[in-house]
């Protein structure tokens, strides 16, 4: 079973998006702030990470920059998820190295679309 | 009495006393020493010299010769003809023996003439004087025209009194924008501290005086005057002491109908003629009507900028808001879906109807955000536009499937009418598939069930652009362009509201049906993003039988035409100046680098938006910029003009102004294009 890790602190949405993840028979592990979310990251060693920008402790893309700069951690793939800007935080996640793109709010047909991507 | 310089003998004195002693007379004694000295020191009406004075032509000279003596008759005493050169340059002779009734009237007449030219002299002075006043004063009027600071106002009415009145001091007050009272000093000489202090309140109390309701001016405010102080001649030993407040004064107060600026008093020790009292009051009254101007000019100024500010914080506002919106959809969304695909148990069929109902309506929600948002990043300049050489053929077919399922509610056939092989465009396909969009749901919005939809599109040339009804007055180049057309038959759109119905929240405000939902944003960005693309929007409608929305977009051959959003870049950025790119290689460097790296480069290079040089793929760019700059730009543009042609580039890229004055843009446009 495929293991995803979903780090957002607006927990409605980790909630939802974690409840419609199993039913589609992936794994699901959340945390609700940066600084777990990271830890979690490295001791889990999840498949993929759904990541949110704004987060209190340490941001979305500071996180994807510490994983993604790790020869550990490197080939996890990271989707962003924002609600700002879509202009700005595209180009700054690409960046920063992130493997896919949404924006709040999404569909969660979009969100399977581009897990099935890596995992499938 | 006339006064007579004697250069004669004495016993001829004596012998013509009893007709000399009816003048104030100053006897030489034929002293040549410092003779000319004396003469200007008595400064006599008449000289009588006898011709057989020795150095006699030399000496008339050089009295003659000073200014201040020409008019001085000299009357020559001969008892000879033989002496010419001295004859010619008298006023008059006598011949020797002197006859006493000839000196007697020879005397009388002359102090006559003397009195006659003295009088000239000082008419001719004066009217020179007052036609340097009138030249000063028509150079000020202009000066003032030209000018809306206060400061300098002032300074241009001090100095344009201390040409035409010669004052020793002035002194003037006045409110300046901030409501305090300043003090200003003017003196030729240093004034005492007294008698700065003495004229400070003299002005205080004239101010109040003329003012006539003291309340205007609190006393704390009189307390507290803002002194500036120039003095002419500092470095003399000069002062002026108390004794000054009894010179010639003029005084006025700069006003004009209800707005009153302050009062103005000179001081000066010779005392002023009726002339200048005319002078003063002109220049006083010239001041205030500018004053005036400036007065409103700073609080239409002060009240621009709290608009520009309160825009800005609106578009922020929007931006803000619109983001916050967002987050709490996503789990609403999700939670619906959970709920309708049953994954957490099974609902009444009544259910699942209701919950996709709620669904739609959150999908509707998310729509109208995103409009919101889009509206503020265009208004902003920030919209990212990623633009290539694109087919719209299956952006337009993949609309016809979006809409299907829709159309299909209401009936509604939506129909393609495509020409093959279109050419291509050069435009972000996300942006053109969202003019579309928008366009077919607005027809859907306004068409009867089983009504038709079309949408058509073919190649034009510029000629066939229906610049009479175009939405907002554009240039358009020559050359070919692809034309789509959204027909409906729907209830159509009454002339006078076709205008309208670009404006953001149109349906808000007009008498619009506004039974069809959303808020009227949709056509007001579909109109900016075509203005983006360098297309063109108009609508032809018939009220009750349908509209037809028509956007031409220009076909451009992407080697000729360069499209950089500048807009980010280019914001705060008030220089106007010009960059060559020679080679695409270059180009694409600078194409790719991002918006911050891009102002770095427009500071040391100074580079704005940019056309091809090439008249017939003539395209421009312009982006978001104030209008300052854009002033900049008109002004120096035919230095610029001139500049590229010498400089033969490829682009030009300059800061124009906002998409909002498409007439200033096509004024930019005629001159560059007349230096093509």
């Amino acid at each position: 079973m495929k293991k995803i890790l979903i780090v957002d602190d607006e927990k409605d949405i980790v909630e939802t998006l974690s409840f419609m993840l199993k039913a589609k028979g992936f794994d699901c592990i959340c945390a609700y702030d940066g600084e777990s979310g990271l830890s979690l990251a490295k001791n889990e060693e999840p498949d993929l990470v759904i990541l949110d920008v704004m987060m209190p402790k340490i941001n979305g893309y500071k996180i994807c920059r510490l994983l993604k700069f790790d020869n550990k951690y490197k080939n996890i793939p990271i989707i962003m998820v924002t609600a700002r800007s879509q202009d700005v935080d595209k180009e700054i996640g690409e960046e920063t190295g992130a493997d896919e793109y949404i924006t709040k709010p999404f569909e969660f047909s979009l969100v399977l679309e581009k897990i099935n991507k890596y995992l499938a | 009495m006339a006064k007579v310089f004697l250069l004669i003998d004495n016993n001829q004195i004596e012998a013509l006393t009893d007709v000399l002693s009816n003048y104030q007379t100053y006897n030489s004694q034929k002293d040549v020493h410092d003779l000319v000295f004396r003469v200007n020191e008595y400064n006599p009406d008449i000289i009588l010299i006898d011709n057989s004075f020795s150095n006699c032509e030399i000496l008339i000279r050089q009295i003659k010769s000073a200014a201040n003596n020409q008019n001085i008759q000299i009357i020559l005493l001969i008892s000879d003809n033989n002496n010419t050169s001295c004859i010619n340059l008298a006023d008059g002779i006598i011949e020797t023996p002197v006859k006493k009734n000839i000196l007697a009237t020879t005397l009388s007449s002359h102090s006559k003439i003397k009195k006659s030219l003295d009088r000239l002299s000082e008419n001719n002075k004066e009217l020179s004087r007052s036609l340097y006043q009138l030249n000063v004063l028509y150079n000020t009027s202009s000066r003032f025209a030209g000018t809306l600071n206060t400061k300098q106002l002032y300074d241009i009415m001090i100095e344009a009194m201390e040409k035409t009145l010669s004052f020793d001091i002035s002194s003037l007050l006045v409110i300046n924008p901030d409501n305090n009272l300043v003090f200003s000093l003017n003196t030729l000489y240093t004034p005492s501290e007294n008698l700065v202090d003495a004229l400070k309140i003299r002005s205080v109390l004239n101010y109040r005086t003329v003012l006539e309701t003291p309340s205007l001016i609190p006393k704390e405010k009189t307390d507290n005057i803002t002194l500036i102080q120039k003095i002419k001649q500092e470095r003399t030993s000069k002062v002026y002491g108390l004794e000054a407040i009894s010179f010639d004064s003029l005084f006025a107060p700069i006003k004009v109908g209800d707005s009153f600026f302050g009062v103005v008093e000179l001081f000066r020790q010779i005392p002023y003629s009726p002339e200048d009292v005319t002078c003063f009051q002109a220049i006083t009254h010239q001041v205030a009507l500018p004053l005036r101007s400036a007065k409103l000019y700073e609080e239409i100024s002060i009240t621009n900028k709290k608009l520009e500010k309160l825009e800005k914080l609106k578009s922020e506002f929007v931006s803000i808001v619109s983001h916050e919106l967002r987050t709490p959809l996503t789990p609403i969304n999700n939670s619906l879906e959970i709920v309708l695909s049953e994954q957490a148990g099974a609902i009444s069929p009544d259910a699942k109807n209701f919950i996709s109902m709620a669904k739609r309506n959150i999908q509707r929600l998310s729509g109208i955000i995103e409009d919101l948002l889009d509206l503020s990043r265009i208004q902003a300049g920030k919209l990212d536009f990623q633009y290539s050489s694109i087919d719209i053929t299956p952006s337009l077919e993949l609309l016809q499937k979006t809409f299907l399922q829709v159309a299909a509610q209401k009936e509604i056939k939506i129909v393609l009418d495509i020409k093959e092989n279109l050419p291509q465009v050069y435009a972000d396909i996300r942006r053109i598939e969202q003019i579309f969009s928008n366009l077919v749901s607005n027809s859907l919005k306004f068409t009867q069930n089983q009504g038709s939809i079309v949408v058509s599109a073919k190649v034009i040339d510029e000629s066939e652009i229906n610049y009479e009804n175009l939405v907002m007055p554009i240039i358009a180049p020559k050359g070919k362009y692809i034309q789509v057309s959204v027909s409906d038959n729907g209830i159509g759109i009454k002339k006078e509201d076709i205008p309208k119905i670009f404006d953001k929240f149109s349906q808000i405000e007009s008498s619009l049906n506004r039974n069809k939902g959303g808020v009227g944003l949709g056509l007001t960005i579909t109109k900016q993003l075509i203005d983006s693309h360098l297309g063109a929007i108009w609508v032809d409608s018939i009220e009750k039988e349908g509209s037809v929305f028509n956007v031409v977009l220009p076909v451009v051959d992407r080697e000729k035409i360069f499209i950089m959003d500048l807009s980010h870049a280019l914001i705060n950025n008030d220089n106007v100046g010009v960059v060559k790119i020679k080679s695409k290689k270059e180009l694409n460097l600078v194409e790719h680098l991002k918006t911050n790296k891009l102002i770095n480069i427009n500071h040391s290079k100074q580079e704005f938006d940019y056309i091809s040089n090439d008249y017939s793929n003539y395209f421009a760019f312009i982006p978001k910029i104030s209008y300052d700059s854009f002033n900049a730009l008109i002004s120096g543009i035919n230095d610029y003009c001139h500049k590229i042609k010498q400089d033969e580039c490829d682009i030009i890229l300059s800061n124009a102004h906002s998409a909002k004055n498409g007439v200033d843009v096509f004024n930019i446009m005629k001159i560059l294009n007349s230096h093509f």
